[in-house]
């Protein structure tokens, strides 16, 4: 059971990132791979300014605490949509306007990953081990379900989690926005016909999956530590969500997050077994062949891919 | 939503300002600090540096915005090769080092030493005290205002001064250099020249040119038509003058011995007859004799003059080979020297010799191939459409391509001998490996259009088969199996085709990007697998158990073994990269190369034409992963110990940037890609912190890609792909779809 809430905390902020590749996705059909970085650049945002607001006071309290996580979220967010915006305008729309081939953008993007994560590396002395101040303390017991102890920041983590993929979720299918979004998504040319902003549409996309993704960075820099090349592997993990629930596809993108984070967690420890099954050091390889299988079951992911058909 | 509208102008001026601070952050020492974390960003930012690099923003920014009066200036003829020796000379002033034994040799220390030593010659310190600045800023503005208000004779002041100051950089260096002594593999003074003689050629071009737009395709081309081959022949004549006048040919603990020196000091030992020849008068005439063959054939445009000409080349190359074995060997028996062998202590005077004389002999046979009909030179599937004055156009090409090529594989064949150990360290184990690891990933990436991020996967495979069939893992395979490394090179291959199957075979259906998160979780897999150590097979993260013995071919008469030297298996991977190429070179056109391209271009169009697209892709799949096998083979046997570290997901997604970076599909352009950002962090090494390496690796792949982003060298197809061929293009405005719509990936 405690796996299954490990799980869910991690899936619910892969769920997030996946967000963003997966909305990206959707309206280039290309893979964002500086997203990881735009993850990252979040947890140094948020912190940048919360430890400059709150500053290392120790534990404060209730109405305090839950400021700081607002004020995280949003510094976070705001963060990784400035990041998104401006990689969206240097690494991508200077090759788009060349007609450039997808690997092209590819490369770029990657260019971009390492100069991102190596610049905040040597802003801030490639330390791998930085972490927020205990404002609060997160390990506390909340409750417990089945014996098994649901702790104060997991329940933060999923519920802003949730609350944002519910936003999103919003956005997307009720605001002139997210029609101008899924109109690209479905057809860029016909939707430029129609009178939808392409290049600002595309750039907005950016800097909503930039903004989840920072928030995101906040959650995580608070559960875990955070350093300038922590955004590779969640940002595989969400990556292999978001093609895991179908790429382009918003509620895919959430579904396979969370799914993707309870089973690698869920199933080498298998704990119904009562010993470790296969041991952790095998959740990557059970969470990469899950991914093969189901991609040879399925080859669109599990709910098909199109943003514009899904949400 | 409020409409956020800013003059563009403003908009980019903010945008190049913000680029330089940005700049000014990735430039510099590493600051940060976990207790102060605004300590780098104002050590970058805060300080009076900042003001050049926002100066450096602003200047970009005018540039930009007054391109419309500055373009009429910059199309004029002389202005990319003034660029070009500007280019070249800010490289060897601050880049390049001047003299190995300082720690820091690069120009600024070593002018420094140099003007602070009086005993050293007047001119020699004036060259490096004052005469350099007048040579690098001096002369470009000369030959700047020269073209700018179109005056001959400053134009041809400009190129005097540029020779004189050239000329004198390379008399300087040496002269300090041999002053201090020691042994020095710099060539900056060598670089410093060209740049210098860029620039006199471009203020030539500047007198000379009347033309308002300048043409230097049409130049290049008239230049490479005049008489096929010629250029190579000059080079290699000048380097073969260089060799047998100046460089040094033996050099034992410090001293310098040219060839008379080396001559003299052979004098009355036990020499062999032939090399003792060679040095005295033969060498000479080797070089006049295959210089007069070659020379003819150019000039006269005749094969079978060429052809004989080529023999001499070789002939005479082998000769020279003969005699730097004799006098190393020699040489290490009478204790002369602290080397105990043959090719210890040899200067670079032997191997320029030999470069020299291959370039001259490629010369001719670039003259002798030029009777084929231009037509055959375009074998492969990208034949390009002719046009306009076709026959010389596609002759030029031909010829320039040849010629790079031949002046190339001479580079490669003779250079490292004469490089220092770590750089012969670092061509063998990253640079020439990651270049047979993209040549195979370009057949998958390039020619069949499948993005595979788990390339390395194979290259594991290949390695840790190597180090099983030789016994260097915990489970020893039966000894009738225990094999030598190059026994081991099918066997891997055979694995990896089978791997390769086996990943392709249920995944290949999947389209571009679910291919490529398959791929990835396959590389993911094969290296946590390896370091998992399930069954004690493969030693876990410790890597190898024992080290891979080095291979040997023994055929009784013959027995070569290869040591811990990189050099001999630098010759083993061009062997190896030579063999692939070639393969790969026929696989282009054939049958399968032109489904690949089918393939490529539109899936459905090409089932429907008859291909099988399942079996295509999968032969694309399994041939990129047998090269990638081969090339774990090659890299098991000679680094001995490996680990799953070697194998991490950060290298797959660097071999796909050498092969996009090179020129998608393009066999040279995955060679040119891979060699230049494997040869990038060793030269980074010399320029900026360790760290940061990879972060300006990330920009100059980034800046390349904006600016270029069908790579270095593109296939032609992939070209006019891109950009349409003429006449096709025009209707379809650029930026109106989101991303072309007929990639295959």
């Amino acid at each position: 059971m405690n796996y299954l809430i490990l799980g869910l905390t991690r899936g619910s902020m892969y769920a997030l990132i996946a967000l963003g590749y997966t909305l990206v996705y959707g309206v280039l059909q290309l893979i964002n791979f500086a997203h990881s970085e735009v993850f990252m650049s979040g947890a140094f945002g948020s912190f940048l300014v919360v430890n400059l607001v709150v500053g290392d006071a120790g534990e404060v309290s209730g109405v305090v605490a839950f400021f700081v996580i607002v004020l995280g979220l949003l510094t976070g967010a705001l963060t990784g949509a400035i990041v998104a915006y401006t990689l969206e305008k240097v690494a991508y729309r200077p090759l788009r306007r060349r007609g450039a081939p997808k690997l092209a953008f590819l490369i770029s993007a990657i260019g971009a990953s390492f100069l991102l994560s190596q610049l905040a590396g040597k802003l801030f002395n490639r330390l791998t081990n930085n972490t927020f101040p205990d404002y609060f303390n997160g390990d506390a017991t909340l409750f417990t379900v089945f014996g098994a102890r649901v702790t104060l920041l997991q329940v933060i983590i999923v519920v802003s989690a949730l609350l944002l993929m519910l936003f999103l979720d919003r956005l997307v299918s009720g605001t002139k926005l997210g029609r101008g979004i899924r109109a690209v998504a479905e057809d860029a040319p016909t939707a430029a016909l129609m009178g939808v902003n392409i290049d600002r549409t595309i750039s907005r996309t950016f800097m909503i999956g930039g903004a989840l993704a920072g928030a995101a960075g906040f959650l995580f820099g608070t559960a875990f530590v955070f350093s300038n090349t922590m955004g590779f592997i969640p940002g595989i993990k969400a990556f292999a969500a978001a093609v895991l629930g179908g790429i382009g596809n918003i509620r895919g993108a959430m579904i396979g997050g969370l799914l993707l984070g309870v089973a690698e967690n869920l199933i080498p420890t298998a704990p119904w077994t009562g010993t470790a099954w296969i041991g952790i050091q095998w959740t990557d390889v059970v969470a990469f062949v899950i991914l093969i299988l189901i991609l040879v079951l399925r080859p669109t992911g599990i709910l098909g891919e199109r943003l514009g058909r899904a949400a | 939503m409020k409409k956020l509208s800013l003059p563009p102008v403003v908009g980019r001026l903010l945008a190049c300002l913000a680029g330089g601070v940005v700049l000014a952050m990735m430039v510099g020492t590493q600051q940060g600090s976990q207790q102060d974390y605004g300590l780098s960003f104002r050590e970058a930012v805060l300080d009076v540096r900042i003001v050049w690099f926002l100066l450096l923003g602003l200047l970009v920014f005018v540039v930009i915005t007054y391109k419309d009066l500055v373009t009429p200036y910059l199309q004029r003829p002389g202005v990319r090769p003034l660029v070009a020796g500007v280019l070249v000379l800010i490289a060897s002033f601050f880049l390049l080092t001047w003299y190995d034994p300082l720690s820091d040799g690069k120009f600024g220390a070593f002018a420094d030493a140099v003007t602070g030593t009086p005993q050293i010659a007047p001119l020699a310190r004036a060259f490096f005290g004052w005469l350099w600045l007048v040579g690098l800023i001096g002369v470009p503005v000369l030959i700047a205002v020269a073209i700018v208000l179109r005056v001959r004779v400053l134009a041809w002041v400009a190129a005097v001064v540029a020779v004189v100051v050239g000329v004198l950089a390379v008399v300087a260096d040496s002269t300090a250099g041999d002053f201090a002594g020691g042994i020095d593999h710099s060539f900056g003074s060598v670089v410093a020249l060209l740049g210098f003689l860029v620039l006199a050629f471009a203020a030539g071009v500047v007198a000379r040119s009347t033309k308002e737009v300048a043409t230097p395709t049409e130049f290049l081309e008239r230049v490479m038509a005049y008489r096929p081959g010629l250029p190579l022949v000059v080079v290699g004549l000048v380097l073969g003058l260089l060799s047998l006048t100046g460089a040094t040919w033996l050099a034992p603990t410090g001293d310098n011995l040219t060839l008379v020196d080396t001559s003299a000091l052979f004098e009355g030992s036990d020499l062999d007859g032939l090399s003792a020849a060679v040095l005295g008068w033969l060498a000479y005439v080797l070089l006049v004799v295959v210089l007069a063959a070659a020379g003819a054939a150019v000039w006269l445009r005749s094969k079978p003059l060429g052809l004989a000409a080529a023999g001499l080349a070789v002939v005479s190359v082998l000769l020279v080979l003969i005699t730097l074995h004799g006098i190393s060997s020699t040489a290490a028996e009478a204790g002369y020297g602290s080397g105990d062998g043959p090719w210890q202590n040899l200067g670079t005077g032997g191997w320029v010799l030999c470069i020299g004389l291959f370039l001259i002999g490629a010369g001719a046979v670039v003259a002798a191939l030029q009777d084929v009909l231009p037509a055959t030179a375009a074998v492969s599937s990208d034949a390009a459409p002719v046009t306009g004055s076709g026959r010389l156009h596609a002759a030029a090409r031909s010829t320039t391509g040849r010629s790079l090529a031949l002046f190339a594989v001479g580079l490669a064949l003779f250079y490292p001998p004469t490089a220092n150990q770590f750089w012969q360290q670092s061509l063998t184990t990253t640079i020439g490996v990651y270049v047979l690891l993209a040549v195979g990933l370009n057949v998958v990436i390039g020619w069949a259009g499948l993005l595979d991020l788990g390339f390395i996967a194979f290259y594991a495979i290949g390695s840790y088969t190597t180090a099983y069939l030789t016994g260097s893992l915990p489970v020893q395979p039966p000894s009738w199996l225990l094999l030598s490394p190059l026994w081991a090179i099918p066997v891997a291959i055979l694995i990896c085709l089978i791997a390769g199957v086996l990943l392709g075979a249920p995944t290949l259906r999947l389209r571009g990007d679910y291919l490529a998160i398959v791929t990835l979780g396959f590389g993911e897999i094969i290296r946590i697998v390896a370091v998992n150590n399930p069954g004690e097979f493969t030693n876990g993260p410790r890597g190898v158990a024992t080290p891979v013995p080095h291979p040997v071919i023994d055929l009784g008469f013959i027995r070569i073994e290869w040591g811990n030297s990189s050099l001999q298996y630098w010759y083993l991977l061009l062997i190896l990269l030579a063999i692939v190429l070639i393969f790969f070179y026929r696989l282009e056109g054939s049958r399968l190369g032109r489904s690949w391209a089918a393939v490529r271009e539109d899936e459905v169009a090409a089932q429907a034409t008859g291909v099988n697209t399942t079996r295509v892709k999968l032969l694309a799949f399994a041939i990129g992963a047998s090269t990638s096998g081969l090339a774990g083979v090659f890299f098991g046997s000679q680094v001995g110990y490996f680990n799953p570290q070697n194998f991490v997901l950060n290298n797959s997604i660097l071999i796909v940037a050498y092969v996009v970076f090179g020129g998608m599909g393009s066999l040279v352009g995955a060679i040119a890609g891979a060699a230049a950002l494997t040869w990038l962090p060793e030269f980074l090494r010399d320029q900026v912190p360790a760290e940061d390496r990879t972060m300006w690796i990330g920009a100059v792949l980034l800046v390349m890609m904006i600016f270029r982003p069908q790579g270095l060298i593109p296939a032609r197809r992939r070209k006019a792909e891109l950009t349409g061929l003429a006449g096709h293009d025009g209707s379809v405005r650029p930026g109106i779809q989101a991303v072309p719509a007929s990639e295959g990936t």
